[in-house]
C-alpha cells in the first residue's frame, strides 16, 4: 500500500507537484474570464489525482498550467523544484488529450514513439525500451496492429494508441485531459481498467480531468472536485479502496458511498 | 485482464483486403482503367461521324483519323516541339512549386503577411495572363525567360492557395501534443505541418499541370519562339494548316493526361493514409 502514504492529507515531503495560490484569467472580446482564481493543489510522485467538475470549471485549464502549456496570471507551479516550462523543456509530462490525436500518416509503432521522436535528447529520462513498448500494446490488445495506420482502427483502439504513446515517453508524468469522454459508455468502462492495467505496471503520477464521478472514483487515489465561476477547488476526497481496482468493486457499498459524496459535493458547488 | 483480444469492431484487421466483394471490387477497379479510354473513343468515333453526316469539309474541321495519321506520319516533329513545350512548362511548374512552398511556409506563420500578400495572389489569378504575356517579353526580350515566368506566376497561385491552407489544416492536438515535449518550430513544421499539407499540395499539382502547359503555349505565341507546340499552333494558323493545329492540339491534351497520371501515380503511393485515396 505505498501509494496510501502519498493519499494522505499531510505530506511532509516535497510534493512532486505544487500548485500555489494560482488565478488564470482569459481575455474574450474585451472581455476578461477569471478560468481559476487562487487554486491550490499539492500531489505526490506516483499518485492518481482526478479533476473532477462540470464544464467551465476550469479544470483542463489546470491540467494546462501544470503542464506547462499555459503560464499562470498569479501564484506558481512548481514540478520537481523546477518551473512547468522546465518540466516541459525536459520532457516530463505524457500528455493523453480529448481525442486520439494520432499522426495518420504513421503506423501504430510509429504512434507510440511520436512523443519520444521529438526533441530528441532532452528527455530527463529514458523512454520505453522497443520489449517494454511490445508489453503495453500486448496489454491493451493491439499486438498484430503495429503496421496498421490510424484509420484502420476502431475509436476505441485510436485512443488506447494514445494512452500507449503517452506512457512509452517514459515521462514521470501523465497529463490526460477526459481522454475517455468521446468513447461510448461500454468502451469507456473497459478503458478504466486497461488505463489502471498499465499504471499498476509503471506507477506514474498521473493528474485526470474527467467529468464523470464514478471514473474519478474507481481511477483515483484522490478526487479534486472543481467548481465554477471563478473556476477553483471546492474539496478533495481520499479514495481508500484497495488497489489493483476491479470491476466488482463497483458493485460493493464502499464505492457507492464514496460516489454518493462526491455528488454531494459537486451539487453543493451548483447552490 | 481487459480485452486483450483484437477488437472486433475494427473497421479493419491490418493489411486484410478492405471490401468484402471480392468480385465487386475487381469489376470497379477493371472500369476504372477501362472507362475513361471507352469515354474518349467514343468521343473520337462520335467526332469522326458528324464530319460524315454533316459533311464538314477536312479543312474546316479535320476528321480525328486523319489527324491521328498525320502525327502518326511526323513524329519527329510532333516530339521535339512536345519535348521544347514540356521543358518549358516544367520548368515553369518547378519554379512557382519552390518558391510558392517557402512563402506559403511564411505566411502560414503570419497571419499579417497573409493579408499583406493575399490580395497580390489574387489579382494575378485575376488578371488574364494573354493581357500581361506581351509585357513580360517587352521587359525580358524573346526566349525561355518570359515563358517560365508568366507559366511560374499561372502555376504559382493554386500551389501557394493551398499549401498555406493545408499547412494550416494540422489537428491542433497534435500541435499541442508536440508543445507539451517542448518540440520546436522546425520540428513541428518538418513532422506535422508539412505532411499535413501534401493532399492539398497534390491538389494544386493537378491543377498547376493544366496551366503550366496553358502558360508554355501562350508564352510560344507571344515570346518570339521557334518550337515548342504553342508555335506550331501559331505557323499552322497562319499558313492555314489544320491538321498540323489539331495535331498540336491532340499531343498537347496526351502531354497534360500523362502528368496528370504521373501525379496521381505519386500522390496514391505517398498519401496512402489519407481519406481522398480509399475507394
Amino acid at each position: 500500500m505505498q501509494t496510501m502514504a502519498f493519499a494522505e492529507p499531510m505530506v511532509t515531503v516535497e510534493p512532486l507537484i505544487a500548485v500555489r495560490g494560482v488565478d488564470k484569467l482569459f481575455g474574450r472580446r474585451s472581455r476578461v474570464v477569471t478560468a481559476l482564481s487562487g487554486v491550490d493543489l499539492e500531489i505526490g510522485a506516483g499518485e492518481f489525482v482526478s479533476l473532477l467538475g462540470p464544464s467551465g470549471c476550469g479544470k483542463s485549464t489546470l491540467l494546462r498550467l501544470i503542464g506547462g502549456l499555459h503560464q499562470p496570471d498569479a501564484g506558481s507551479v512548481t514540478v520537481a523544484g523546477t518551473t512547468a516550462d522546465a518540466a516541459r523543456a525536459a520532457k516530463q509530462y505524457g500528455l493523453v488529450p480529448q481525442a486520439p490525436a494520432l499522426v495518420p500518416w504513421q503506423t501504430v509503432a510509429d504512434n507510440v514513439r511520436f512523443l519520444s521522436k521529438l526533441h530528441r535528447g532532452s528527455a530527463a529520462h529514458p523512454t520505453l525500451s522497443n520489449g517494454e513498448i511490445a508489453d503495453l500494446l500486448a496489454a491493451v490488445g493491439l499486438t498484430g496492429f503495429e503496421k496498421a495506420y490510424p484509420h484502420e482502427l476502431s475509436g476505441g483502439m485510436q485512443q488506447r494508441v494514445s494512452l500507449v504513446r503517452a506512457f512509452a515517453l517514459g515521462a514521470p508524468i501523465l497529463l490526460m485531459d477526459e481522454p475517455f469522454a468521446a468513447l461510448d459508455e461500454i468502451t469507456r468502462a473497459d478503458m478504466r481498467y486497461l488505463l489502471l492495467e498499465l499504471w499498476e505496471r509503471l506507477r506514474t503520477t498521473v493528474v485526470f480531468v474527467t467529468h464523470s464521478v464514478t471514473e474519478a472514483a474507481i481511477l483515483s487515489d484522490r478526487v479534486v472536485v472543481m467548481a465554477p465561476r471563478p473556476g477553483r477547488v471546492a474539496s478533495e476526497r481520499i479514495i481508500d479502496l484497495p488497489r489493483p481496482r476491479s470491476a466488482a468493486m463497483e458493485d460493493e457499498p464502499a464505492f457507492h458511498e464514496i460516489v454518493r459524496q462526491l455528488r454531494v459535493d459537486l451539487r453543493e458547488q451548483h447552490q | 485482464m481487459v480485452a486483450t483480444a483484437p477488437d472486433p469492431t475494427a473497421t479493419g484487421s491490418p493489411r486484410a483486403p478492405r471490401d468484402a466483394l471480392g468480385q465487386r471490387s475487381w469489376f470497379s477497379a477493371a472500369s476504372v482503367a477501362v472507362a475513361p479510354v471507352l469515354g474518349i473513343t467514343l468521343f473520337l468515333l462520335g467526332w469522326q461521324a458528324a464530319t460524315k453526316i454533316f459533311d464538314i469539309k477536312q479543312y474546316e474541321l479535320p476528321t480525328p483519323s486523319s489527324i491521328l495519321s498525320s502525327i502518326n506520319g511526323d513524329k519527329t516533329y510532333y516530339l521535339e516541339n512536345a519535348r521544347t513545350t514540356l521543358w518549358e512548362a516544367f520548368l515553369g511548374f518547378a519554379v512557382a512549386f519552390g518558391i510558392a512552398m517557402v512563402v506559403a511556409a511564411i505566411i502560414a506563420h503570419s497571419r499579417v503577411l497573409e493579408r499583406m500578400l493575399m490580395p497580390l495572389v489574387v489579382l494575378a489569378q485575376v488578371t488574364p495572363l494573354i493581357a500581361y504575356a506581351p509585357a513580360f517579353v517587352i521587359w525580358m526580350g524573346f526566349g525561355l525567360r518570359p515563358i517560365v515566368t508568366m507559366t511560374a506566376i499561372v502555376c504559382g497561385v493554386p500551389f501557394l492557395v493551398n499549401a498555406t491552407t493545408g499547412l494550416r489544416s494540422v489537428d491542433p492536438n497534435l500541435i499541442e501534443l508536440a508543445r507539451s515535449v517542448d518540440a520546436s518550430k522546425w520540428e513541428v513544421f518538418v513532422r506535422l505541418r508539412l505532411p499535413s499539407a501534401l493532399p492539398n499540395i497534390f491538389t494544386a499539382a493537378r491543377i498547376a499541370v493544366g496551366l503550366a502547359l496553358m502558360g508554355a503555349v501562350l508564352g510560344e505565341f507571344f515570346a518570339g519562339s521557334r518550337s515548342g507546340l504553342g508555335y506550331s499552333v501559331k505557323v499552322a494558323q497562319n499558313h492555314n494548316l489544320p491538321l498540323q493545329l489539331w495535331g498540336s492540339v491532340y499531343v498537347l491534351a496526351v502531354l497534360g493526361a500523362l502528368a496528370i497520371i504521373l501525379i496521381s501515380g505519386i500522390e496514391r503511393y505517398v498519401l496512402h493514409w489519407h481519406a481522398s485515396q480509399r475507394r
